[in-house]
This record gives structure tokens, sequence and C-alpha cells, in this order.
């Protein structure tokens, strides 16, 4: 679960964030939407504890992202968008297991968890090669294997389908798929609205660093009358004001 | 779970910088393998020059006098008379240029002074070698005229010389070749020390932001200090692995190389003033890299890095020059407190063979007080939110 209260981040000057709040329920694979610069990554990043709320509080998995971070930071699974981070010198098995590593993970324990994620992921082929010379969509599995290798509670993916190609993004949606039904909590931040509709039921949606809206994708389409959700998406941006 | 989680971090570093094939060139191969190559090449250019210099000793001799036996007898030499000898002497082709006035011999037959001109060309060693022979030559003839003269007034040439100075130098061998290494090994060590980390720390901090691991590293439960540690000793020995190599390349100068025939010795070291040095050292590369590891983490970039880094050079050259000239009993008390002056002090001492006790408290100390300080801020730097996210 993950509970957003009344959260704010500025910058100095700039605010990323003013006063946004909702709610993640346990075993729920959640949207996270809005246009680049919205404030997702920010979002992404405090939830993450890398980053501090200004203001308001986040609790993941039951505890706070202020007071207990390394509570947060044993359940969490994250992975951000652009740039994948991967050392690109190690092999894709040195940069999970060098994850699950700080993790406390036990070598075997590593080295099965490694062994099932290829098999989830397709990367037996390129599994003991150095990650540099990869291609993005390759190193995307690398980085999502890494986000899990843990197995942790809550999973938070900034963008994980950017640079995938169609197979790609559908393995990946099935590990989703998967995921929800081993009953784990996953945040899902996109741009992409109909990457969204395909896997979540309900979403929040910012605009400029302000919640437009948290609720069911149903309950929007309803409000607004329109079921493309490009359509609605820019309907709800324009009304905002921003 | 606190040095496992080090242990990792610190391997994996290790692992990633042996695969840096550029990190090992530059922090390794290059000081062991260039520097002394660069040393045998201009050692062997020298000889080279300097046989040929004595070997060919061109010049111009005007007008006539019995000197000119005195000049004919100087190895390798040959007469010239070219249309403009100074352009000539310009040109290299005449080492110097003799000028005999008028009436030379004459006046000196007389009991006079007489005047020599020679002219040479500062800027060209094999003439500065010419003008040195011609020197040597003319001070022989012009003693051996003095004796003649102080003979037929009947006096000795003790005359003219009532006293004889006997210097008599007390340093051993060990010492002046310490000496001499007192004045290069610091300055080479401690600049080795700050440049051999440089690249690390930058990369370690600034680039690993910029690839974005360091991201994905800071959301995993590891104590921040615990990844400061690891990174840190990353640092400290890419450092002390360019000081070394840097160490053993001079050894293979100082043995192999141009001044070897000079004796230069190492036998100068005590347990204790090893112990000393090896401590200075390691009090040092951990210093340099917690200054390198703050200052990446400041750069908004791998490139802002870069130029910040290199102020960490000027620290570590500015007192290694000023304390170069500087005998150890010389040296005011106060730089055993300054930090990197303290350091290099220390280092000349121990190449003395002597260290003052006093000093070796002082300066150890002093340059542990200056790691804390600089890792307890580096260890605050790291845990704002700044260093993983530049806005």
């Amino acid at each position: 679960m993950i509970e957003v209260r009344k959260v704010s981040k500025t910058f100095g000057a700039f605010t990323a964030l003013e006063d946004v709040s909702f709610r993640v329920e346990a075993g729920e694979v959640y949207g996270l939407l809005g246009e680049n610069g919205a404030g997702k990554t920010t979002m992404m990043r405090m939830m993450a504890t890398i980053l501090k709320p200004t203001e308001g509080e986040i609790e993941v998995a039951g505890y706070s992202v202020r007071i207990e971070p390394d509570e947060v930071r044993r359940r969490i699974g994250i992975l951000f968008g652009g740039d994948v981070g991967l050392y690109s010198r190690l092999t894709a098995r040195e940069n999970i297991a060098y994850f699950g590593s700080m993790y406390g993970m036990e070598k075997q324990a590593i080295g099965e968890r490694i062994e099932r994620l290829s098999q989830m992921f397709e990367m037996g082929a390129f599994l003991d090669r150095r990650v540099g010379p990869f291609s993005r969509g390759m190193k995307q599995k690398v980085a999502i294997a890494r986000t899990l290798v843990h197995d942790p509670d809550v999973i938070l993916l900034d963008e994980p389908t950017t640079g995938l190609d169609v197979t790609a993004a559908n393995i990946f949606r099935r590990v989703i798929g998967r995921l929800q039904e081993e009953g784990k909590t996953i945040l899902f931040s996109s741009h992409n609205m109909g990457e969204i509709d395909k896997l979540c039921k309900r979403i929040a949606l910012i605009h400029k660093g302000r919640l437009q809206f948290a609720g069911a994708l149903e309950q929007l389409r309803a409000q607004y009358g329109k079921e493309d959700l490009d359509e609605l998406f820019m309907t709800v941006v324009e009304g905002s004001g921003r | 779970m606190r040095n496992t989680i080090i242990w990792a971090v610190f391997q994996k570093e290790m692992r990633d910088l042996f695969r840096d094939h550029k990190t090992w060139l530059g922090t390794f191969l290059i000081p062991l393998v260039l520097v002394p190559f660069v040393f045998f090449l201009m050692g062997s250019s020298y000889s080279s020059q300097e046989q040929e210099a004595r070997a060919h000793v061109p010049i111009a001799v005007y007008g006539s006098s019995d000197l000119l036996k005195q000049l004919e007898a100087i190895p390798g030499v040959s007469f010239h008379q070219p249309s403009d000898p100074n352009q000539a002497l310009q040109a290299g082709q005449l080492r110097a240029i003799v000028r005999i006035p008028d009436r030379f011999d004459e006046r000196l037959e007389a009991g006079g002074t007489a005047q020599l001109h020679v002219e040479y060309d500062s800027t060209n060693q094999k003439s500065v070698y010419a003008r040195d022979v011609i020197e040597e030559r003319v001070m022989a003839y012009s003693k051996q005229i003095a004796a003649e003269r102080l003979q037929a007034a009947g006096l000795s040439e003790t005359a003219i010389e009532p006293i004889e100075a006997v210097y008599e130098q007390v340093a051993s061998e060990e010492k002046r070749s310490g000496g001499m290494l007192a004045g290069i090994i610091p300055l080479m060590l401690v600049v080795s020390l700050a440049s051999g980390g440089i690249a690390v720390a930058n990369d370690l901090i600034a680039g690993e932001r910029e690839r974005g691991t360091l991201e994905a590293l800071m959301s995993a439960p590891i104590p921040a200090n615990q990844l400061l540690t690891a990174k840190l000793l990353t640092v400290m020995i890419m450092s002390c692995t360019s000081a070394t190599a840097s160490l053993v390349s001079l050894t293979l100068i100082l043995h192999f190389g141009p001044i070897a025939s000079q004796g230069f010795a190492l036998s100068l070291f005590t347990p204790v003033t090893l112990l000393v040095l090896i401590l200075t050292l390691l009090l040092l590369a951990a210093f340099f890299a917690g200054l390198e590891l703050m200052l990446s983490m400041k750069a908004k970039s791998v490139k802002e890095g870069q130029t910040y880094m290199s102020a960490v050079i000027f620290l570590a050259m500015i007192p290694s020059y000023m304390l170069m000239p500087i005998h150890p009993v010389d040296i005011p008390q106060h730089y055993y407190m300054i930090p990197v002056f303290n350091g290099v002090s220390l280092a000349k001492e121990v190449f003395y063979g002597k260290i003052d006790p006093m000093h070796g408290v002082i300066g150890l100390g002093t340059s542990l007080l200056y790691v804390v300080l600089i890792i307890a801020w580096t260890a605050r730097l790291f845990r704002r939110e700044g260093v993983v996210v530049k806005p």
C-alpha cells in the first residue's frame, strides 16, 4: 500500500509538486499519469526516499518515508525512467547480483533469483555479456530484473517501457500481470495513455505539479463523457487552467 | 552486514575499474612505462649531444699568439675562417670565436695584462662546452705565465695564495642521495596521490549520477556512510597504485637511467622512518580521496567535475614545489600543521633519514585531523538529496 497525503515538493523557488494526495491499495497496479515534467519522477523519488517531501507525508507499505526510510527501501524496487542506470562494464548477471547483495541477499539466493528473472524476461542469451553494447530494450530488461531481484512488495516503475520494442513491451506487460497475481503493489508512471489503459484500473493524473484527478479510470470517463483516453487527458489538462 | 556491504561495493568498483583500460593506462602504465621511457630518451639524447660536443669543436681564431698552441691541443678542435663568423656562430657552424688583440704576447711579456675576447652562444650547449674548454686552456696558460713571473721575482706561488681552504662535507653517501631524493620524491609522490584518484572519484559520484546508477543504489537499504566508505577506499587504492607506480618508475630511472652512475641509494630507511612514510602517504591518500569525492558531489556533471579536480593538482603541487629547495631543518614549524604541507614536510624528513619526533607527532596528528574533517564533511554532503539528483 502507498499513501500520499498533501505532498508538496519545492526546489528553491520552483514548485515541482503541490498538495498531491492519492492512495494505492495493496496488490493494485496503479497508474501515475502526466506529461513530461508534470512531477511524476519527483513523486517516485520521494517514495523511494531519494528526495524528502517539503510538506505532507508519504507512507509506503505502512512506513513513513521521512521517519523510517530504511524500512521503506527494504520493501520497494524502483526502476527510474530515462537512463536505465546500469554498469556498462559489468555483465547483466553481475549488475543484477550487485543489487541483490545491496539488499543483503545470500549468494545462492541471488543466483536462483537471477535464473528465474532470466527466464521471465528471456535474457538467457545475453546474461553473461557486458551490458555496454546492449540495445535499449536489452538494457531495460536487465534494469527491470535488477529492480525485482530482491522480490519487493512495492514496485515503482517510472516510464518503464520507454525504448522497448513491441515484443519486449508485451513481455513486460505479461510480467506486470504476473507480479499483480503475486500480490505486488505496483505504481506505474507513464505519459502513454494507451499503456496506462491496458494495465491500470485506477490512476492519479498530475499536470504541472498539481493533482487533476485520482480514482478509477471508469469514473474519469463517466465524469467527462469521453472514452478515448488521449482526448480525456487533453480535456482534463485544458480544464486545469495551468 | 556492515562489512559485507562495504566489501560488495568495493569489489564491484574494483572490478568495474579493472575492466576500464583507460583508467589502468592513466594510473599505472603511463607512470610505470612512459615516464622511465621519456627519461631514457632524454638521457640518451643528452649523452649523444655531449659526445658530439666533445668530438667536434669548430672554432674561429683571429689574431696570433703563443696561446694558439694551447688551443690547438684541445681534443676535437678545428680552426675555421668563415666569411661571416658571427652568422656562423649563430647558425651553430662555429662553437666559439676567439679574438686575440694586436700586441697580445708583447703585453704579456712586458708583465702586463692582455685581454682576450671569446664569443659564444649561451643558448647552444655545444657552444657552452667549447667556451668551457677554451677557458680551461686559457686559465692553464695564464697560470703558467704567472708562475714564470713569480719565479723571476724570486717568489713562490704561495706568495699570491696565502690561504688554502680545505672544504670537507660531513653528510654520508645515504644522506647526500637522500637529500637529492628528498627534493624529487615528495613532489612526485604527492602529485601522484592527488592525480591518481581524480578520474575514479569523478566517475564514482558525478559519473554514476549521470548514468543513473547512483539513484538506483541510493534507493537500496544501505547506509550512505558504508557506500561512501567503499568509494573512498576505491579512490585511495587508485591513488596509492598511481604513487607506487611512480615510485617504481623513479627507482628504475635511478638504477638504470642516465643518472644511475651518481649512486643514489634508498638504504636510509629505518623501521620508524618507513612507518612514518607509509602513514603519511596513507593519510594524504585519504585526504585527497575525501576531497576529490566531495568535489565530485558538488559537480553538476562529469565535465564540471574535471574542472574542479584540476584544483586538487595545484593543491598538491604548491607545497611540493615550495618545499623542494628547503632543507628539513629550515622548514617552519607551522608548515607541519597545514594540510598537504605537513605530509610533504614529513616525507622530506624521511628521505633525509632523520625525523624530529615532535614534527612526526604534529604532522601525523594534524593530517589525521584533516582526514577526519574532510571525510565528515563529505559524508554530510553525501546525505543531501542534491548529490543524487541535481536540480
